[in-house]
């Protein structure tokens, strides 16, 4: 049994295209910053590795809602919403991790306890959190309704985190691009190398929550086939014994 | 034949149900104890170089961070110690330094110093440079430069 299809192929094949030039484009071909000379590159993983987080976390958060609200398919829409949350969580850490190696080489720290470092990893164990409540429940009912709820309350913390640099002083600079004035603060090539990033990161993060719900998908009807088997496993056994006397 | 239901075997507290409950439980103490550094660490005002002695909080009287931007040809380095001036709003504030700061410090950049103002100087145990959200090709101006040579 595969969870490839012709679509997560082709998906999985555009993955691959898109991040290869992204690596060519942020190490070969854009400048360096007047400021923080090659470092600048880090940007073009870390940014769009936050957003795809964020995206991650709200398409969790709306796959939860559906799994309470709807009366049909909501396993479905469980199982969608505990696969985003995975590949959010590991988006969120490469984020902590190549924001924490641009601090080192530009702010000449590795950490600070400071409003969007802090909001940031307090999202990534919050739903590290979420991932572990998901896990408690065997019952595939019960684990959707209790983690749709934990869903929908996390979720509240992004924008949190994203305006966490207007609400308090911070010393993590202001968005570069989706800020409050609308102003772009990026020169072309850069800018162009990061909106690349993000195309090349989304069709990575679909391909991937594609596969993983697939993949829970498959390991729910194991265990309901499972206890079918059990179960006529019983009952083969009461008639062998009745044919026996 | 005995077809009398069996009793269910004991239920295995099997890792599988451990492991999810221990990471919940340190996910949640971990949560915790960010909060408490978060809050920790602001204990620490955060001004500008204007707002010293002048904002509730930014005084001699208390460890603060300040932050401004170093003057141009402010910046002495000796025998391991840097002081420079640091300047906000067109207020400004001498830094001294044990040690040489990391990150991209330099003159004309934006940095949070965090120490005790001690006789007008702030007397800083820890420097960070605070980059800003514009993001500049190292050779745009050369670059520009040539460009327009090239089409005039």
């Amino acid at each position: 049994m595969t969870t490839g299809t012709a679509a997560t192929r082709v998906l999985g094949v555009l993955a691959i295209i898109t991040t290869a030039w992204v690596v060519v484009s942020a190490f070969f071909l854009t400048p360096a910053d007047v400021v923080q000379g090659d470092s600048v590159r880090i940007m073009y993983a870390h940014v769009p590795t936050a957003w795809i987080a964020y995206l991650a976390f709200v398409t969790t958060a709306v796959a939860s809602g559906f799994s309470l609200v709807r009366k049909h398919r909501t396993l479905g829409f469980d199982r969608v919403a505990g696969a985003s949350a995975e590949v959010g969580v590991l988006f969120m850490a490469m984020t902590l991790i190549t924001g924490s190696l641009w601090g080192r080489i530009t702010w000449g720290t590795f950490w600070q306890w400071d409003p969007r470092l802090t909001t940031t990893l307090f999202l990534f164990v919050t739903y590290v959190g979420y991932l572990a409540i998901r896990r408690v429940d065997v019952d595939p009912v019960r684990r959707a309704r209790r983690s749709s709820v934990i869903a929908l309350l996390a979720v509240l913390e992004i924008p949190l985190v994203h305006f966490s640099v207007v609400l308090w002083r911070s010393l993590h600079q202001e968005a570069s691009v989706l800020n409050t004035d609308g102003d772009v603060r990026l020169d072309g090539l850069m800018l162009f190398t990061l909106f690349s990033g993000v195309v090349a990161f989304t069709l990575m993060f679909v391909w991937l929550v594609m596969h993983r719900q697939r993949l829970t998908a498959l390991s729910d009807l194991e265990r309901v086939v499972g206890l079918d088997a059990a179960i006529s496993a019983r009952r083969a056994e009461g008639v062998s014994g009745i044919h026996a006397t | 034949m005995d077809l009398t239901p069996r009793s269910a075997p004991e239920p295995k507290r099997s890792s599988r149900r451990v492991l999810p409950i221990v990471v919940a439980v340190l996910a949640s103490v971990a949560g915790l104890a960010i909060v408490v550094m978060f809050l920790t660490s602001s204990i620490d005002y955060y001004c500008n170089v204007d707002e010293v002695g002048v904002r509730e909080g930014c005084d001699d009287t208390r460890r603060v961070r300040v932050q401004g931007s170093v003057d141009e040809g402010s910046l002495q380095s000796r025998a391991g110690n840097t002081s420079f001036v640091m300047s906000f709003n067109g207020v400004s504030l001498p830094v001294d330094y044990e040690g040489e700061p990391g990150g991209v410090f330099q003159e004309c950049i934006p940095v949070v110093a965090h120490g005790r103002i001690v006789d007008g100087v702030l007397m800083a145990t820890r420097i960070e440079v605070r980059h800003s959200n514009e993001y500049e090709a190292e050779n745009a101006d050369r670059l520009e430069e040539a460009e327009k040579s090239a089409c005039s």
